[in-house]
């Protein structure tokens, strides 16, 4: 096994501290529980239901650990969808012995369709025969992204596949493995990346209500705005054109707890509000669900 | 002696897909394309406002989610009656192209490489390189360990042929990995305009939200000039390295032989880079889409259900796939870059392009004929990049700060559009129609619904199918010349079904 120098660990260690906004003290312990990860005893099942693989595109974004560094050094990623060389049967091989061996993270991306179990087959089994069990002998379950966490588009009104999110299915096949959710559409790879560096060290992060690590969704993306100066003087953008608070265009960054205003995406390169785009509440439980809450406003004011 | 032999899951690939084959005497007689999830993003879009429409498309896939963006913005200005002004249209193209990029090299290199790159090769590196020699260590610690699965996710795998000579089987092991920082690179690109990657957040009718400056003038050269500087370097040498181990790739895979691209990247005159047509039985026509239909004798919807309908029936007899088998005028057609080179080949106005072709051609020896096949889909992408490489690096110098990149728009009670484009996987279409302010139907015709497509109502399997049909299959239980085929036509899932 591959092990990073203490230097290299800390390193990184530190890296993922500032990522996590925890102070320089955790450094060393952020080290040790890379160092445990490095030592592969994250066994990390990844299974897609009704999903986009947004998130698992999102999780190649990861800039430090990058997803090679990931795969290689600090989980055993047994089983992925889109990454893995396996093809066919046996694929069904290694989620079945995996769910039977157990211990493993469970990361789930899409949603479940409750209503609907053929509208998700792989190998002649619906996903949520297959979510149950690997469920089950999980040490920990991540519902990964809008759609596992909270229901996502195939949840929203008008679905035809009685669409749930993970949670909310896990819970009616009483399954009690603890669980994380982390929204996002797609969901941030620090996001994914920090929960789980904190679960291998302290076990579950703090968590809101709706089960979110309170280190990404404490706050909401009001508060570190940056048109927070416009939105306080009532500059508000009539159109997609205009500068100002975006507001009344629809902007639901007031009421979604999450920190992208602070974060930014794709390697800090960007993110919506800064780019003059609306907050469409993505990390949010009310995410897409009403078909009558749009998106966007023009120029009315959202109450 | 005859067998059948099912992939199920089909891994690699975006989304959730099982290919079953029946055999005779290792030869595939028959071959059947299954999508197997469905969501129902058309009926969820119904009384929405047409406004959502460029986020919820997006969500169809994640892969590219720039491509349903910008088919329903075209659909939506068409109903407006609004016109993107200059640096908008060149923001979408600048977006969309890097999202090529993004998709190109995942698809080269995380979906298909290994189906060729020998990872075990990595046990005989006596090299210097550091990364290499981690990745070395790290394979032989977990092939010694007692793990259920070792070296997860590269193995276990399909034993076959890989890659004999070990310098370029190293070479392309190595651009594996440099490969998924030159994907996120090229989604840096993206996001330089569209505020994150994937799902833009700036797309809108009328333009795009975020403004011009010369600082991401110059974010756009640089990060464009590493992805140039990999591709010329690394890409086109490993696809080289695949075709001269795997040469006879391109004597098999031959599709249904019809070709379909709805046309991309248009310029300030209404020119098009790749521009729209349709081949069919060898013979160059303009598209009409009107012949454009969607069948579903095979599909596990109603027999009610088509373009306009979409009643799903689970259970239905017979069906074996949740995607639609749409036709062209009847015959099933093939998208994608493949489609894109031949329609521009064959159109007589794209030079470059052909040049680039040709040039292709003659250093493989080989004909236009020999590109309809599993190797000849990999090449396209490679014929595509280099043409488009060349305008990404124009459209960045045209962007003007000073100039503004959309204009409002008024939102209609009623209205049609459609829009057209080429999704990096080919054709894609968005039909809306607006009634109340509310969005009343909207269709999505996906590259892989035409490509993955099941039987349609007479009988005639879908492209991949066909492509299938006739491949010797050596191994049946490591069934590698099936996945090679399948994987060339880069099938994406969840675009297929929505």
């Amino acid at each position: 096994m591959t092990t990073l120098t203490r230097r290299q660990l800390l390193e990184l260690g530190s890296k993922i501290t500032l990522l996590m906004g925890l102070g320089s003290s955790a450094i060393p312990d952020i080290a040790e529980a890379l160092e445990n990860l490095a030592s592969g005893r994250a066994k990390v099942l990844w299974l897609q239901a009704q999903s986009c693989s947004g998130c698992s595109i999102s999780m190649l974004d990861s800039e430090a650990p990058g997803p090679a560094e990931l795969v290689t050094r600090y989980i055993s990623l047994l089983f992925h969808q889109t990454l893995s060389a396996v093809t066919g049967e046996k694929c069904m091989d290694i989620i079945n012995e995996s769910s039977s061996e157990g211990g493993h993270i469970l990361i789930v991306e899409g949603s479940i369709p409750a209503g609907m179990p053929e509208a998700c087959m792989m190998g002649h089994t619906p996903v949520t025969e297959l979510v149950t069990r690997a469920a089950r002998s999980a040490s920990h379950v991540i519902a990964l992204g809008a759609c596992a966490a909270f229901g996502g588009i195939p949840a929203a009104e008008n679905n035809p596949t009685g669409s749930v999110s993970v949670v909310e299915f896990l819970k009616s096949q009483a399954i009690t493995t603890p669980t994380l959710s982390i929204p996002g559409c797609p969901s941030h790879p620090d996001w994914l990346v920090g929960s789980l560096v904190h679960l291998l060290k302290y076990g579950l992060p703090p968590v809101d209500t709706l089960g979110r690590p309170l280190m990404f969704f404490g706050e909401t993306n009001h508060h570190k705005c940056p048109r927070f100066y416009d939105y306080e003087r009532s500059n508000f953008a009539k159109s997609f054109s205009e500068e100002g608070c975006l507001f009344e265009l629809g902007c639901l960054g007031v009421v979604t707890y999450a920190d992208c205003t602070l974060r930014d995406r794709n390697g800090g390169i960007n993110n919506c509000i800064k780019a003059g785009a609306p907050c469409i509440g993505c990390s949010s439980e009310i995410f897409a669900k009403n078909a009558s809450l749009p998106f966007y406003r023009k120029g009315e004011r959202k109450s | 002696m005859s067998e059948n032999v099912r992939i199920d899951p089909f891994t690699r690939i975006e989304g959730h897909l099982s290919i079953s084959l029946e055999l005779d005497n290792s030869r595939v007689t028959g071959a059947q394309c299954s999508g197997e999830m469905f969501r129902g993003f058309e009926q969820i879009l119904r009384g929405r406002s047409p406004l959502d429409a460029q986020q919820v498309t997006q969500r169809i896939c994640g892969v590219c989610p720039v491509s349903h963006g910008i088919a329903s913005v075209l659909s939506q200005e068409e109903a407006y009656k609004v016109e993107v002004p200059k640096n908008g249209r060149i923001i979408r193209n600048i977006m969309l192209a890097a999202n090529y990029i993004q998709s190109h090299i995942t698809h080269f290199y995380h979906l298909s490489a290994l189906d060729f790159v020998d990872v075990t090769g990595i046990l005989t590196y006596t090299g210097n390189d550091r990364f290499l020699k981690g990745i070395k260590d790290w394979v032989q610690s977990e092939v010694q360990s007692k793990k259920l699965f070792p070296a997860a996710p590269f193995l276990p795998r399909y034993e076959a042929k890989y890659l004999e000579n070990p310098e370029v089987n190293m070479s392309a092991l190595r651009n594996y990995f440099t490969a998924l920082d030159m994907r996120a690179m090229a989604h840096q690109l993206v996001a330089i305009f569209a505020g994150k990657m994937p799902h833009m957040a700036t797309l809108v009718p009328g333009g795009v939200t975020e403004k011009v400056t010369s600082k991401k003038i110059a974010l756009c050269r640089s990060k464009l000039g590493t992805l140039k500087d990999f591709f010329e370097t690394s890409y086109i040498s490993d696809l080289f390295a695949v075709a001269g181990e795997f040469p006879e790739y391109f004597d098999m895979g031959k599709g249904c032989g019809n070709f379909m691209s709805f046309g991309v990247f248009t310029d300030d005159r209404g020119e098009v880079l790749f521009p729209a047509g349709v081949i069919v039985d060898g013979a160059q026509q303009p598209l009409n889409l009107q012949h454009i239909t969607e069948e579903v004798r095979y599909s596990k919807y109603s027999d009610d259900s088509g373009f306009h309908t979409t009643k799903p029936e689970p259970h239905k007899q017979g069906a074996y796939s949740w995607i639609k088998a749409p036709r062209y005028n009847g015959r099933p057609i093939e998208v994608g870059p493949l489609a894109r080179v031949l329609t521009g080949y064959e159109s007589g106005m794209q030079p470059e392009l052909k040049a680039v072709t040709d040039k292709f051609l003659q250093a493989t020896g080989r004909s236009l004929a020999d590109l309809d096949s599993c190797l000849g889909r990999h090449a396209a992408r490679v014929i595509e990049l280099q043409v488009l490489f060349k305008h990404l690096e124009q459209w960045i110098e045209e962007l003007d700060p000073a100039a503004p990149t959309c204009v409002d728009f008024r939102l209609p009670a009623t209205g049609k559009g459609i829009g057209l484009t080429e999704a990096p996987r080919g054709a894609l279409g968005h039909w809306l129609d607006i009634k109340n302010s509310k969005i009343s139907g909207y269709e999505c015709i996906v590259p892989t619904t035409w490509n993955c497509s099941p039987r349609d109502n007479n009988d005639v399997p879908g492209p991949v199918e066909q492509a299938l049909i006739g491949t010797e299959v050596m191994d049946t239980s490591n069934p590698m010349e099936a996945s090679r085929i399948v994987r060339a036509f880069d099938p994406c899932l969840a675009c297929a079904v929505h």
